[in-house]
Parts: structure tokens; sequence; C-alpha cells
């Protein structure tokens, strides 16, 4: 029998902050993290905004020793995982070490260094690249760093898969405590705004402001026109239901499914047939074995880009168009479009599962769907069973489905 | 025969590769018996400034001709096309080309990657730096991350299934193929295209050589004067099949995946623990997962760099895992031949593995003349052997301290571990 897998701990470095409750509290308030971009010029740009991360001391959360030489994603996501860590109650010791593990989507990893890198490289020649940097250039340097500084052996690897490098982290993470091969894993994703990255994605027109209309984030709206990027890191904890009752640890949630495609789709485009995200979310809802019907909360992919959000409009309408559809939300209008901050979405999922509260869709003035889309204001209502989308361009789709936590966890 | 048991094992149906000693698996075999070196001067760009001017270059690479037209790669990087290339040949290879529509929904892709479109990338950087943005063919940049290989092969096959990109560096492509046996191992897919892909570029080759990691001629893995690596590039991709399938089809097994094992060393960056842990914890995870013992390795393809540390740290790991049974397990570093092929170097080794159990012999680890003595176990030094081999061990060390360890077998219808 494969082992149940709970999130027992949550911790987050976001546009919002980094305390747990008051980020939920603030995506309920309809708060956006979306502002003017202050860390570095865009008088060039045609956009001028971003979700950044705002009142994050790295120092606060990492020892000084390893913080200078771990780059800005690195500390945001080994603060992350600190904070998870805490949260779940688990102290990483030689007794542990060997069975906690780390699983992290990053889209873009450390441009910045990157960058700078290359910058050296191509002005001044190899004899002048500082190989202190080399290290960092890697996707892979966040979940290596976390691991040095918290002291964690268990399984270690990094999903570098675009928009849904943080769900396909979680969802591998799941199969690892299903089948076993470690007892914790902190599981999700972390991204960097840096000028570079901006400008590229300017230049591949995937911002807005485009097509004459405002900037700004709004998804599944009918003046929708291109996301918004953000930044930010979440990372869940993830254990087996065994090992949670074991220590006396409440879940927030349970991920009860899992579910993997691919579908048609140009490699740097929005995918624009449903197919992959319809068969994504039917495979997940299959894996937690329950239909489309039980469904209470649909947390969308969607960020405001044209193609995506019409498109997963659709495959929504495809796998709920029945009696009572569940109640649709997206957070990108208030994280911007974090890429692997997929993280941050299933930490809130987690919350608004457990609280009962479903926070509106912020941006969101005129629906494109005729599904049940929270706007304005928090629904609140029993919840259940809740579906996460991942859905990247170049067409990769993983959903999550999670179920809150009953009391049964809870040893007596 | 156990109908329960075989629902659950995973082979290898076919099997595609691109590197520095050939262009298909069998000149790839050819090669790997007669011990030649892949390693000569790197052309792909002037490295007249760095530090070394070698590497295991992919020599006579048709690039546009090398993947038939109607899969449109034009905007494709050098990475994606060695990796259509490969993924190709394991297809044909596996009688899955052209890919029947029925297999397509149950179908996915496995990719651990490296630089990925890094080459054509630099030139975007270059041209930014020295004529402004405005004169940056940004469109080079889509290829850039590893992902992009995966969604070609998906789209330009119609694939549904799972699809996954890890980048681990050295590690990447052996995760990948350990993930994507999970996946066919638990109903998530039938059939899985797994491996990876490397290019050479100016990013990477300096950077290892800032490290000041990298050996001036060719890489001598285990030998007393090792200097460092070489640097490779490749790309190699397996066909993994759940094993009712593979028969039900008369495919062609070339191998079981067994199992393997993912660790973390939480030690330094880019040093590997000279304690060994990680790697002795990923070997033991791995067989642990095979369900076999030590005693049923017969040949570790070794992750075998050449750095000074790797190797002494390697040859502690095998000696903690097989114990004095160590000195008697045959372990190579094909490095010497291919160079190392980064995030592409889990799968080629893979390809490596399988070759040495089909063919039954142990590749050579070449320019090895001079054992260092803290490396004393047989390390096939110089020339390729005869040998009937049923279990691999194939290592991959990472920087960031991530190790993962695959175990493959020789096919055995009732299994290795109950023959």
């Amino acid at each position: 029998m494969p082992e149940r897998v709970v999130i027992t701990g949550i911790g987050i470095v976001s546009p919002l902050g980094s305390d747990n409750d008051a980020f939920f509290r603030q995506l309920c308030a309809g708060a956006s993290g979306i502002a003017p971009i202050d860390a570095f010029d865009t008088a060039g740009f045609p956009a001028h905004r971003a979700a950044l991360v705002r009142g994050f001391e790295a120092r606060d959360h990492i020892s000084l020793k390893n913080l200078r030489r771990m780059d800005r994603l690195s500390q945001m996501a080994t603060a992350a995982a600190r904070l998870a860590l805490g949260d779940a109650g688990i102290a990483v010791g030689p007794a542990n070490r060997d069975r906690i593990g780390i699983l992290i989507g990053t889209a873009f990893g450390p441009t910045d260094v990157i960058v700078q890198y290359a910058r050296t490289l191509f002005t001044k020649g190899p004899a002048f690249v500082n190989p202190i940097l080399v290290p960092n250039t890697v996707m892979n340097a966040p979940a290596g760093h976390a691991s040095i500084e918290l002291g964690f052996r268990g399984i270690n690897s990094t999903v570098n898969q675009h928009a849904v490098s943080a769900e396909a982290a979680i969802a591998y993470a799941v199969a690892e405590i299903r089948n076993r091969r470690a007892d914790a894993l902190l599981a999700g994703g972390a991204e960097i705004v840096s000028p570079f990255l901006f400008e590229s994605l300017l230049r591949f027109r995937a911002l807005s402001p485009q097509d004459g209309e405002p900037e700004g984030s709004r998804p599944f709206d009918r003046r929708r026109n291109g996301f918004v990027l953000g930044e930010g890191c979440g990372i869940l904890c993830l254990e087996s239901l065994a090992s949670a009752r074991r220590r006396g640890a409440a879940p927030y949630a349970e991920i009860a499914g899992c579910g993997w495609a691919g579908g048609p789709c140009s490699p740097s485009d929005w995918p624009r047939a449903p197919e992959g995200a319809i068969l994504a979310m039917s495979r997940a809802l299959s894996a937690a074995a329950i239909p489309p019907s039980l469904v209470d909360v649909c947390q969308a992919a969607a960020n405001g880009s044209a193609t995506l959000d019409a498109m997963e409009a659709r495959a929504l309408e495809g796998v709920f168009g029945g009696e009572a559809p569940p109640a649709i939300f997206s957070l990108k209008g208030a994280l911007g479009e974090c890429f692997s901050s997929g993280g941050l979405r299933a930490a809130a999922q987690a919350m608004a599962l457990s609280r009962g509260e479903i926070p509106p869709t912020a941006g969101l003035r005129e629906a494109i769907t005729r599904l049940p889309v929270v706007q304005d204001a928090p629904r609140r209502q029993p919840l259940t069973w809740g579906l996460l989308n991942g859905i990247s361009f170049g067409g990769s789709f993983v959903s999550l489905v999670l179920k809150r936590a009953t009391g049964e966890a809870v040893p007596s | 025969m156990n109908p329960d048991r075989d629902k659950t094992r995973v082979v290898v149906t076919g099997m595609g590769t691109v590197n520095a000693l050939a262009s298909c698996v069998p000149d790839f075999a050819a090669a790997l018996r007669r011990g030649d070196s892949g390693i000569g001067p790197v052309t792909l760009f002037d490295t007249s400034a760095f530090r070394t001017h070698t590497g295991g270059e992919v020599r006579g690479f048709a690039g546009p001709q090398a993947v038939p037209q109607g899969f449109r790669l034009k905007r494709a990087s050098r990475a994606d096309r060695m990796a259509f290339a490969a993924a190709l040949e394991a297809l044909k290879d596996a009688r899955l080309y052209p890919f029947p529509e029925e297999l397509r929904r149950d179908t996915g892709v496995g990719i651990g990657g490296g630089a990925g479109g890094m080459l054509e990338a630099e030139e975007v950087f270059r041209r930014h730096l020295f004529r402004g943005a405005g004169h940056a063919p940004f469109s080079r940049l889509s290829s850039l991350y590893c992902a992009a290989t995966a969604d070609l092969l998906t789209d330009r096959l119609g694939l549904a299934g799972p699809k996954a990109a890890l980048m681990t560096a050295c590690s990447s492509s052996a995760t990948a193929i350990g993930l994507a046996r999970d996946f066919v191992r638990d109903g998530l897919a039938r059939v899985m295209l797994a491996g990876g892909t490397e290019p050479l570029c100016r990013i990477t080759y300096s950077a290892f050589n800032a490290l000041q990691a990298v050996d001036p001629l060719h890489c001598r893995p285990f030998d007393r004067r090792r200097r460092g690596l070489s640097l490779g590039e490749a790309a190699a991709f397996l066909v993994l099949e759940s094993l009712p399938h593979a028969r039900e089809r008369g495919a062609t097994i070339y191998g079981e995946v067994l199992g393997y094992g993912v660790t973390g060393d939480a030690h330094h960056m880019t040093a590997p623990d000279a304690e060994a842990s990680g790697a002795i914890r990923a070997m033991t995870a791995a067989l642990e997962d095979a369900g076999l013992p030590p005693e049923a390795v017969n040949y570790v393809n070794a992750h075998g760099t050449a750095t000074p540390a790797n190797d002494a740290m390697e040859t502690k790991a095998l000696k903690a895992v097989f114990g004095r049974r160590a000195y008697r397990i045959p372990a190579s570093s094909t490095k010497s031949m291919t160079g190392h092929t980064l995030g592409a170097s889990g799968a080629l080794e893979a390809v490596v593995s399988l070759l040495a159990i089909r063919h039954a012999f142990l590749p050579p680890t070449i320019h090895l003349s001079e054992a260092d003595p803290a490396c004393d176990l047989d390390y096939v030094a110089q020339q390729a052997r005869p040998a009937r081999i049923s279990v691999v061990l194939s290592n991959a060390f990472a920087f960031g301290g991530n190790n993962t360890t695959l175990v493959f077998g020789r096919y055995v219808p009732e299994g290795i571990a109950h023959a």
C-alpha cells in the first residue's frame, strides 16, 4: 500500500511577505504584490511593474558563513526551506537527516548570476571570470545551498520545466514519499526577477501591456493583455501521513493525487489546445479517486495571457461543465506570474482548504467564462477537495488534487 | 514468471546516441571496445583565450541534416538537434517510429538537461553587450532551458504522457532515467523516452577552467598524475517500457532498469564530501531499490571524472559498499573516452552500461597508465575485456552534492533478483 502524503509545513518568501497567516489574509483581502519596479531601471521599456519580494532579510534565516556564498535565488529558497521545516516542527539531525530531502523547481534559475558571469566572460575574457560564481550559475544551486545550510542529506533534485517547475517538483515529491524513499521532503519552487529576464520576456511579447491596454495582471479578464512578472518562493514540507501521526503533527492538507501530461504546443507559446490541461486534471482526479463533481475549488494557472486564459477556461469547462462546477480562482493577479512560485499557490490552496476561504481573483473584472470565478471578495464555504493547475508555455501540464485534512490526522 | 511482479518491471527496448566517439549506437559500441579516444581540439568555438583547448566534441554532426525535415527544428539549438538525432535512433531501434498513434497518449518524455541552448544564447549576450539590445537576437533564447528539448520532442511526436525536465548538473539525465522508470513502473506511462543532451559552449568551458578542474590534454581517471576532467558533449536516449508491454509487442529487450538512488551530500557546492557518504548512500539506496545485494554487481560504470577529489572519493565509496569484494569488481570510467558530458552523462553512461551487458565486455579506462595508490581497484586500464555481465551500477555525482546511482541488469525472464 503506498503511503498517503500530507502537507505539515509551509515556508514562503513572497511579494506579500514571509508570514503564512499574513500572506493568506492579504490574499483574501484582495491585496496585490504587483507594484512599480524599483529594483532596476525600466525607463526604456513599455512595462514597469512586477511582483517583487518585499521585506525579506536573508540574514534572518541563514548563517552568515553560508549566506555570503549564496546567490539571491538560493537565499530565498534556503530561507523558505528553513521556514517550512520550522512550521512543520521538524529538527534535522543525525537520526533523520538521511530521510529528509528537497525537490525544488525553478524555471529560469539564477539569471542574475548567469548574466553577471557572461558579462565578464565576453567583455574581459576567460581569465577574469570569478570561479566563486560558477556553482551559483546552475539550476540546482538553491537545492544544494539549502541542504548545506539545513543539513538534510536525502533525495535532492531540481525540476527545470518552465511554469510547471514547482507543481512538477511537488508531484515528484509526492511519488517519492508514496514509494517510501523519504520520510519528509521539502517541495516547491523558487524564482527571481532580474533585468535580463524582464527584458527577454518583453522581447517575446509575453508581458503586459499589449494591444493598447493598461499594464496589469488580469487573469480570465476580457481585457487581459499579458502577464506581469513575479518572483518568490513557496516550499511545502511533505510527509507521509504515518510519519505526521507518529510526530503528532497536524497537517494542513493531503495531496491526494497528481496528474502529468504533455500536449501539442509551440515551444515558446502558451498551449492553445485544451487537451493537455484536460488530461492532467483528469489524471489527477483519477489518482485521487474522485469524480470532477466532488471538487469544491479549482486554482487556475491563468495569468492574464490571452492564449493561456482562454485555453484554460475551455479546459475547465470541459472537465467541470456539468451541474455544480467548483469555484475557480487565480492568484496571479496578486502574485504575478512567478513561474516556479507554484509552491506559493499550493501553500495558498492548502490554507484555503483548511480555513474554508477562497481568495478572490485580483485583477479580474469581467470574466471570459461562465464558470464561477471568485472575484472582488473572498468566498467562505466549507471546502474539502481542491484542484490546482500548473500549465507552461511549451506544453507541460501538472495538476494536483488537495484534500482538507480532517481531524483524523491528529492523534488522540 | 510472476505476472504481478512483471507489471512493475521496466525494460529498455531502444537506445540512441550522438557523442564524441560516434553518431549511432553500433559505432559507439565498436569505439568503446576499441578504446578510442574522443578527446581532441575543440573547434566549435575559439578556445585560444581559455586555459585549455581540448574536449569531447561531437564531430561531423550534420546539425540540420541529422534530423528529417518534417520536424521543423529551424530555431532549435545544437542540444535540441543532438537530442532529436539520439531520440529518433532510439525510437527506430525500438521499432516505435513512425510513432504509433495508439501509444501517444501513454508515452511521455523525461529529460535531464545541462546548458541547453546556451551555445546559441551566448550570441544573444554578446550582441546585447557589444551592439545594444536592439541587435540581440532574443528569439534564440527560446531553446535556452532544457525543458524546450522535452517540449519539442513531445510536440513533434504528438506525445501526451508525463513530461518531466530535470536539471541537476552532472546527475541530470541519470535522475531523469530513474524518474521515467518510476512513471512506467507506477503506471503513469506505458512508454517513456528518457535521456539527456549537453552541448559544449563557452560559458561551460570557461566555468570548469575557472575552477581549474580541466586537464590540459585529456583526462586520466584514477591515474596518479590526473589533473582534472575533459569536457564533452553528447545526447543519449533510452526507450523505457513496462515488461508486459515490451513482450506483447515482441520488442528487443536490451536490459532492465532495476533501480536507482538519489541523495544529497549537504557538504559543499563543488567539492565532493571526502567521506563519500552521499555516494555510498546513493549506491546503497539504488541496490535496495533494485532488491539486490552488493554481491550481485559485476561492473561499475564509475563517475570517474579524473578530478583528484572525485576519483579518490569514489574509490573509497566503492570499498565501503562492496567491502573486500570491491577489488574483484571492475569499475571503469568511460569519460576517459567520451569526456564528461555533464547533463547528458547519466544517459550516455546508461547506454554504455547496457552495451556492456549486451555485448559482454568491460569498457576500458583509457589513459590510465599509473594508478594512484589511493585508487587501487580494477579500473579496466587501457583495454576492454570480455566479461559476462549481469548487473551494472552506474554513478553520477554532481555539483551541489547531487548523487544518483542507477542499477541496470541483463534481462532475465524471472528477474535477476529471483533468478
